[in-house]
């Protein structure tokens, strides 16, 4: 009498559903691969473990798709996943080896601009970006390469602003001293330290 | 401003999120302090040359876009799957609930329902075979003011009870008993060879006759069951049954003039 089949057209419906959803999803979240991608390389080991980061991140995106809210911040959705996906990991090694193109004609680079800086600047920039903590260069990241504003970022990465400004400080600092050889500025480094001591307290 | 504020704002202030007073009281301290300003143009040009930097990068998408996609029409598959198996569960929860629901109804009012006159002549038959013919030995009443208090506590008249045996009967005996699975008085009269049991119900306002055949009040001889003749009748307030092994008239004579005393 009762047989366990599904209601006429219910396979038909899903299926539609389904497609109409991962439509939505390319449309909404694969525009983003590149620049979770760029982000990733930065953040694992090598170029296959930031593959696999940014796919797990996708993936997980995927799967939490049907609660994400049309009209929210997809990029900054997807950077908080990416984020989680690399703190749950345990923070893989990182970071991934440098890989600066050498200028060729018609360009390689996705920067649309000319490049103001040779291969082998960016390539010693790139060197002290990967000896910065995970948490200044994250920052960096998300803030001056990505473009996210500190609030943003601040989201991103679950802390409060403060500490996305503190450590944004902090992480400028201490590049510029390794792309200079040595502490710099340290009467602003002096001078951010007090005043937050002085706000904190 | 001062220059340690100047510090603590920079990053608000690079990236645009500084407010419109405090970008204005930073503007005026730059303009008056070449460190702060020089140290904040350091910064933006560091800024500029990491991210140039960083975009160098080749950042080949084509894979993981690829790999996703096929992990997706995976995924998709077990959506798709997880989800029919959800709709059909649904069905069967629902057709199981509604089921459980027939099953309740029937059995509420398989439980709650009127006592029927057949079951209830059907169970008498029985009862006076094992307790009357065959003597098996029950807890009985046999003081008549207990009788008479015991019919009153089922609403019936306790006066009636005792004064309702046949010609040279007399109430002997009495005690409750289920008929049918509701609760009836059993009397039993005695003439000292023979006795006839009664059954007695009373009724409550709101059970109809469930025979629906019967003329209201009027005993009615019922067919025999294991040789014991019987009568009854139902009135809005009474259910009666007559069981006597002496003979069907006299079951239907007896519950006549139950009937009419009660």
């Amino acid at each position: 009498l009762l047989t366990l089949r599904p209601a006429p057209g219910l396979e038909e419906r899903i299926t539609t559903t389904v497609i109409a959803r991962q439509d939505e999803f390319e449309r909404a979240a694969m525009p983003h691969a590149r620049s979770l991608l760029r982000v990733a390389r930065r953040l694992a080991a090598d170029g296959s473990a930031a593959e696999d980061l940014v796919q797990e991140t996708l993936l997980r995106a995927w799967r939490s798709f049907h609660q994400f809210q049309s009209g929210t911040n997809t990029r900054a959705w997807l950077f908080r996943i990416l984020f989680n996906a690399f703190y749950a990991h345990g923070r893989k090694l990182r970071s991934a080896p440098v890989l600066v193109p050498l200028p060729t004609p018609g360009g390689g680079a996705e920067s649309d601009t000319a490049p103001t800086i040779s291969p082998l600047e960016a390539t010693a920039i790139l060197r002290a970006l990967g000896e910065l903590s995970a948490e200044h260069g994250s920052v960096l990241l998300l803030v001056v390469v990505e473009g996210f504003t500190c609030r943003e970022a601040a989201e991103i990465l679950a802390l409060p602003i403060g500490t996305v400004m503190s450590r944004l400080s902090r992480a400028r600092g201490a590049l510029r001293d390794r792309l200079e050889g040595g502490p710099h500025n340290l009467r602003a480094a002096r001078a951010g330290t007090e005043y937050l001591e002085k706000e904190a307290s | 401003v001062n220059c340690q504020e100047v510090v603590h704002l920079a990053p608000l202030y690079l990236s645009g999120e500084i407010d419109a007073t405090r970008a204005a009281a930073m503007d005026a301290h730059l303009q008056t302090c070449p460190s702060c300003l020089h140290e904040l143009e350091q910064q933006a040009l560091q800024d500029s040359r990491l991210r140039e930097a960083v975009h160098s990068e080749v950042a080949d998408d084509a894979t993981v876009i690829r790999r996703l996609r096929e992990s997706i029409a995976e995924c998709k598959g077990h959506q798709a799957r997880r989800r029919i198996l959800s709709g059909l569960r649904r069905r069967w929860v629902a057709v199981v609930g509604a089921a459980a629901m027939l099953l309740l109804l029937a059995g509420g009012s398989w439980l709650f329902r009127a006592p029927q006159i057949a079951e209830v002549c059907a169970d008498a038959a029985n009862d006076h075979r094992t307790e009357i013919v065959n003597k098996e030995p029950r807890p009985w009443l046999t003081v008549p003011a207990q009788i008479a208090a015991l019919a009153e506590r089922q609403g019936i008249s306790g006066g009636a009870v005792v004064t309702l045996a046949p010609g040279n009967y007399h109430l002997d005996r009495a005690r409750l008993c289920y008929l049918d699975r509701h609760v009836f008085l059993h009397l039993v009269y005695s003439d000292g060879a023979k006795e006839v049991s009664l059954f007695l119900r009373a009724r409550s306002g709101s059970q109809q006759n469930p025979s629906g055949t019967e003329e209201e009040g009027t005993p009615v001889g019922r067919p025999d069951v294991n040789h014991a003749h019987l009568a009854s009748f139902e009135t809005a307030r009474l259910t009666a049954v007559v069981v006597s092994g002496e003979s069907p008239d006299a079951a239907l004579q007896f519950a006549q003039s139950v009937s009419a005393a009660l």
